[in-house]
């Protein structure tokens, strides 16, 4: 059985292939224009490399799974498209006065700051009379010549989508689905989301605005997915693809047309399933999954072995409210343009070369950029950049980060190196923040190293911090690819439930259960997959009478209302320290996760004895470091075995990155091969460390 | 400015362990109060996020104080040293401390009930960690708290002085049931007051984990070296603005006892180097209504007003040496250090509002690179009925019908609620289940803002429909109908706002700190300006003016009449000529009035 997995990154389009007998990892530059070539580049590199044509190459693939941060990205740079939004007369402003003026989290010591300004101007968001109360029934049935007045407008102002939103339409979303109807009878050519389809939970702000966002993407979204898909399909893809969603689970391309918001952040959300899967058998389950790509810095905290998720998140300005793995994101990557402010402070990113031009060493540009100053800095090989499949050119890279020196007074080396020491500042300032902020240490963690760039970075970012552990995965250059060959296929639906919120019984939620288990059974034999295999998790929202927040309770079979409620008043007690014996608990929704388990990983095959260290070693290598040139060794990734271990500095070459081992470090190659660095002086040997943690915790 | 730079003269602490400590103090803060959003049962409380809670020395100095209401915990150094006087030697592990007394628990009001908790490690007292929330009800007259004309501050409500209603990690069951038999509501009373005993308890493991982690000592080296570190942030940003003396003042409409005289407090602020003072005496004298403040609330209200001119890269650093360069002066029998037994009740809304603007006013002319115009009022009520749907009693207030924020210097002021720059307005489809109010609208109305170059967020028209039992309203937390929150650097101030009660097709206005009759069928309509402007409108943009225009933040006679800018009334293009012309000539004194008759906003003529 032949799986692969395709991430398009900022700079790089990552692919994993297992075929059952061997993982093989491949990188291809991102076709930010044309997104679906740069996928297609990189399937037909895997094909090359099995001496296969694309076409036998992607007959034999069950299974092809994909993720991409092209809906980031839109809403990030604010490219989306046009919207206009209907929703309920004399409620327009929802969307711009959200809950208040400043986000969550946002300090009220910080008032000067400019406005939000919403996705939808006011002028594009139209009120339509129409009225459904919070029991589902309708007050003002829908005007709907309204809503055509309103689409004639959209239409007239050149709007490219519709979001439709209504007051209480989680309750009863028969309005909204009729001016769904409408717009698709008038402009059949629009993008048209409902907020019952896309979030049907109560609370219209956070509702429309993930609605908004979903409409705001979408098109782009869906239609790119489409035209992947058929070219997958010309080209011989006989096999299923797989969307990566933010939330952490698989999904057909045909679901994920009307709810586009779901694949915000759909690469970076399957990196931390990879780091976890390496640190796991290590015994280390605090763990920084830190990925570094051409483009982009994101770090997820994991502790005690779990992968966060919220439905708090803001991406940028922007609600949603719909479940994601909880990733911090910055603008720094191999790609970070180097520059000089107003003060005459060197400054490194957010902007980035990206994929094209790309940084002054891949021959196009005159930018200099982080990949340049690692490449002056004798980090990167001139000649065996992702194993020779691309040279870089030292003397481009050298003039451009030689004229940035210039008005420093710094020559070329101390240049390259200072723009080497203000990227790992940066980064280590967004890990801490990222760790420190929820009051963890952050040197009780070991660093998982992701990304191309990650490589050469991971490390320094963990001396500057007194990190003790980093460990690079065999997938350390593809670490969100392999996440996906990893993650569970299915999906997540919830249902509000219009019953007594005291008094449901355990029948009703078992109705509830059947119809929506009823649903997803048709996803599922839409997606192929044998239903002896789905695994349903069923789950309640419930909080003691009167509260606003609900806690999520696992729902088990032969539970009646007795045992819901009581497992309740105990995971209450457990999260927040009291007990309300004597108050009634109310359930609000029903919610059920439905997934299947993916084929599990191919291991390496038992290594032996390792052949001499030295069989590795591929030379040496000039590096600039501390001031001065020093012939560091360089090993071949490929050549090296479990056992193997040596002192920084060193460095480590492979076909899609290179390693950094600082002079503090020591490295050693564990079974799997993932290579893991200490800090030497340190007691951080990865058990100590998440021994120490555990018996404190 | 950094605060990162070292050399404090402290015992040398390591950068990472004082960035840990430090964030871990101000993530504790966020945590109690997420978890107390969390459990809470009271509106006030898990939506609109009226609580504060901090983290402090054992004398009473802030080690982190992120998130609050600014008269609600800016001020607990008062409240901890009333504890301490009081408990002395008495104070153990598991006491938790209650209190809601102005006078000698420093509460701003009786609604907002502080629980404090003193922390100790191996025997030895080292921190308190506060809590403070608006609670559901607090006895007197009235549900909620807000309601005008009480005699004296034993007839707005139970006045608990700092009691233990939790001695050694044991209830004090007769304080309790004394407590809670002077309360309505009281099971729902329980539950709040349970969660936020709960809260002190989680910042008492966490900080206690963290001084586990790092040692007493060296968590108090890093304490010190935060403050020194932020004091001398602080002070260098209090010496960026020039010396002199600077002045603000504004006014509430009336005290609800004597009612439409205004009352008014008068900020002077002297900047001497690195030292700031801020002198309230101008301010008038205690008042027989409940507009009054105590000095720790004063005090809070007036520190969370300058830190909020301050530089915003200090936002989330700030603690005790943010303070220590600051002297607040407000004499005793001051309407801004009221002496017992004067009533309090409205002061967080009807004062507090004011003692922001008036630092705010008196610091932008200080700093005009950070001028902050005045926002929209709160225009609350507290409603007292029954809901047919349950049969129980409920009492309903909310945020989402207040004004919005103010402009700054660069940015016109954003659209939605801002009362106290940090409470939350609820979704309407949580509030039509919670009360039998249907909501009929919540929306801007086009030019109910002050104008500016840079304008004020929108003004917002507000309506429901009570479907419930008759019922009392109080209107005590509202304000705004006579006296405007004021524009800086000539923009524009905010105009006035209204309230009516439409019954059988009359309008009955209500104004603020009034009590009010409710019966089935009214509807509730208010009329709430938006925020003030900074800077004279007729030097904003052309482009901003075009684009308020299209989306019906100001109409075309605004446009013309007070920004000075012409547009064809069917394209809105910009007529250049025109608009040279209307810029070039005088300005008209126009002023942005609500219709009485027609409830519409109009421009009119200032006679």
């Amino acid at each position: 059985m032949t799986r692969v997995s395709v991430d398009i990154g900022g700079t790089f389009t990552d692919c994993v292939v297992d075929d059952g007998g061997a993982i093989e990892m491949f990188k291809a530059p991102t076709t930010p224009h044309e997104p679906a070539q740069g996928v297609l580049d990189v399937l037909a590199k895997a094909a090359e490399a099995s001496d296969e044509s694309l076409e036998q190459f992607l007959g034999r693939v069950e299974q092809l799974f994909h993720g991409t941060t092209l809906g980031t990205n839109l809403l990030l740079t604010k490219r989306g498209d046009k919207v206009a939004f209907l929703t309920t007369e004399h409620f327009r402003d929802v969307i711009e006065m959200r809950r208040g003026i400043r986000n969550l989290g946002h300090s009220v010591f910080d008032q000067i700051r400019p406005s939000y300004e919403p996705l939808v101007p006011r002028s594009l968001r139209f009120s339509i009379p129409e009225r459904i109360l919070y029991s589902g029934e309708v007050d003002l049935p829908l005007d709907e010549a309204a809503v055509e007045a309103a689409v004639a407008t959209a239409l007239e102002q050149g709007c490219d989508a519709i979001a439709i939103g209504f007051l209480h339409s989680y309750a009863n979303p028969a309005h909204e689905q009729q001016a769904k109807r409408i717009v698709e009878r008038l402009a059949p050519d629009l993008h048209v989301v409902c907020s019952s389809d896309v979030l049907p939970t109560l609370g219209e702000f956070e509702r429309f605005s993930t609605t908004v966002v979903s409409a705001y993407v979408g098109r782009a979204v869906s239609t790119y997915l489409r035209e992947l898909e058929g070219k997958l399909r010309a080209s011989g893809l006989r096999g299923s693809l797989l969307i990566m969603l933010s939330s952490g689970l698989m999904q057909t391309v045909d679901q994920c047309h009307d709810r586009a918001v779901e694949l915000l952040a759909s690469g970076p959300a399957a990196a931390p399933a990879a780091a976890l899967a390496v640190g796991k058998p290590l015994g280390q389950l605090d763990l920084l999954e830190v990925d570094m790509g051409g483009t982009s810095f994101e770090v997820c905290v994991i502790q005690g072995g779990a992968v966060p998720t919220t439905k708090d998140a803001w991406v940028g300005e922007e609600r949603v409210a719909t479940k994601m793995v909880e990733i911090r994101s910055l603008g720094a990557g191999g790609g970070s343009i180097a520059w000089i402010d107003s003060l005459g402070l060197l400054r490194v990113g957010p902007q980035s070369a990206g994929a094209d031009p790309g940084p002054a060493a891949y021959g196009k540009s005159e930018l200099p950029t982080v990949t340049d100053a690692d490449l002056i800095l004798g980090y990167l090989p001139a000649d065996f950049f992702l194993g020779g499949q691309m040279s870089l050119d030292v003397d481009r890279a050298a003039a451009a980060v030689g004229s940035l020196g210039e008005p420093l007074g710094f020559n070329l080396e101390q240049t390259a190196d200072a723009i080497f020491q203000t990227i790992t500042i940066t980064m280590a300032g967004a890990v801490t923040e990222a760790c420190t902020k929820r009051g963890h240490d952050v040197r009780s963690f070991a660093i998982v190293a992701g990304g191309g760039a990650g490589g050469i970075h991971s490390a320094p970012i963990a001396e500057h911090l007194g990190i003790p552990t980093v460990i690079f995965p065999t997938a350390q250059p593809v670490l969100s690819a392999m996440g996906m060959l990893i993650m569970e296929i299915g999906q997540e639906a919830a249902k509000v439930g219009v019953w007594d919120r005291t008094e449901v019984t355990a029948e009703q939620l078992e109705e509830t259960f059947r119809e929506m288990t009823a649903a997803e059974h048709e996803t599922f034999e839409r997606m192929g997959l044998d239903l002896n295999d789905v695994n349903f998790v069923r789950s309640i929202a419930a909080r003691y009478q009167g509260q606003f927040h609900e806690i999520s309770i696992d729902v088990l079979p032969d539970d009646d209302r007795e045992a819901l409620v009581q497992r309740f008043r105990d995971h209450y007690e457990d999260l927040y320290g009291y007990a309300l014996p004597w108050r009634a608990v109310e359930i609000l929704e029903c919610h059920l996760r439905g997934s299947v388990d993916q084929a599990p990983l191919t291991r390496l095959a038992d290594p032996g004895d390792p052949p001499p260290l030295e069989d590795a070693k591929f030379g040496e290598r000039q590096c600039y470091i501390g001031g001065s040139q020093v012939d560091v060794p360089v090993y071949y990734r490929d050549l090296l075995h479990a056992g193997h271990s040596f002192a920084g500095p060193a460095l480590i070459d492979s076909r899609t990155s290179t390693i950094l081992v600082p002079e503090t470090f020591d490295a050693r190659v564990d079974a799997d091969r993932n290579v893991i660095l200490h800090l030497r002086d340190s007691t951080g040997m990865p058990e100590v460390a998440g021994a120490a943690e555990r018996a404190r915790g | 400015m950094s605060i990162e730079t070292n050399n404090g003269g402290n015992r040398e602490v390591d950068p990472i362990t004082l960035s840990t400590v430090w964030h871990g103090f101000q993530t504790i803060c966020r945590e109690m109060r997420f978890m107390m959003e969390r459990t809470a049962q009271s509106f006030l409380m898990a939506v609109l996020q009226d609580i504060s809670v901090g983290i402090y020395r054992a004398d009473g100095s802030t080690i982190a104080m992120p998130e609050g209401l600014f008269d609600q915990f800016l001020g607990t150094k008062f409240v901890i040293d009333h504890i301490r006087e009081k408990f002395g030697d008495e104070l153990y592990p598991g006491d938790v401390i209650v209190t809601n007394d102005p006078y000698h628990g420093d509460s701003p009001h009786l609604p907002d009930w502080g629980f404090i908790r003193p922390i100790f490690h191996e025997g030895e007292l080292m921190f308190f960690s506060l809590i403070r929330g608006h609670v559901m009800d607090t006895g007197g007259s009235f549900p909620g708290g807000y309601f005008p004309n009480a005699y004296d501050i034993h007839a707005e409500g139970l006045c608990i002085p700092p009691v233990k209603i939790v001695e050694r990690g044991v209830e004090r069951a007769d304080i309790a049931e004394l407590i809670f038999n002077n309360v309505r509501f009281r099971d729902e009373m329980r539950i709040d007051t349970q969660a936020m005993m709960a809260m002190t308890l989680f910042a008492e493991r966490r900080v206690l984990e963290l001084v586990a982690r790092y040692g007493a000592d060296e968590v108090s080296a890093c304490i010190e070296e935060m403050i020194t570190r932020t004091e001398r942030a602080m002070r260098a940003e209090i010496a960026s603005i020039p010396d002199g003396t600077y002045y603000g003042e504004a006014a509430t409409d009336d005290d609800g006892t004597i009612l439409d005289e205004p009352v008014w407090v008068r900020a002077e602020i002297t900047i001497e180097g690195d030292e700031m003072t801020i002198d309230w005496s101008k301010s008038d004298a205690q008042r027989p209504g409940f507009v009054n403040r105590v000095l720790a609330a004063t005090y809070g209200q007036t520190f969370g007003s300058v830190l909020m001119m301050m530089d915003a890269s200090l936002a989330d650093y700030h603690n005790e040496g943010s303070l220590r360069p600051i002297k607040i002066i407000a004499p005793p029998g001051n309407v801004t250090n009221a002496q017992y037994p004067a009533t309090v009740g409205g002061s967080p809304v009807a004062m507090g509002t004011q003692m922001i603007d008036a630092v705010t006013e008196a610091l932008s002319m200080a700093r005009p690179d950070r001028a902050l115009a005045a926002g929209g009022r709160h225009r609350g009520e507290y409603t007292n009925a029954t809901d047919p749907r349950t049969g129980r009693p409920y009492v309903r207030t909310s945020f989402d019908y207040d004004g919005s924020a103010g402009a700054t210097a660069g940015y016109d002021g954003p659209t939605g609620p801002v009362f106290l720059a940090v409470t939350l307005r609820g979704n309407v489809e949580e509030a039509e289940i919670r009360f039998p109010w249907k909501m009929l609208s919540l929306e801007a109305v086009p030019d109910l803002m002050g104008a500016g170059r840079w304008r004020g967020g929108g003004g917002v028209d507000w309506r429901a429909v009570n479907e419930g039992s008759a019922g009392l309203m109080a209107s005590g937390s509202s304000d705004g109908d006579e006296i405007v929150p004021k524009g800086v650097l000539g923009g524009h101030d905010s105009p006035i706002c209204r309230t009516f009660i439409q019954r059988d097709g009359e309008l009955i206005r209500v104004k603020p700190h009034r009590m009010q009759d409710l019966q089935p069928g009214d509807v509730l309509i208010k009329l709430s300006s938006g925020g003030a402007g900074v800077g004279d409108p007729r030097e904003r943009d052309p482009l901003a003016v075009q684009l308020d225009v299209r989306n019906e933040f100001i109409t075309l006679a605004a446009a013309e009449r007070i920004y000075g800018v012409a547009l064809d009334p069917e394209s809105l293009e910009i007529d250049e000529e025109r608009t040279a012309a209307l810029r070039a000539g005088p300005a008209p004194d126009v002023e942005v009035v609500i219709d009485e008759e027609t409830l519409t906003v109009q421009l009119r003529e200032r006679d």
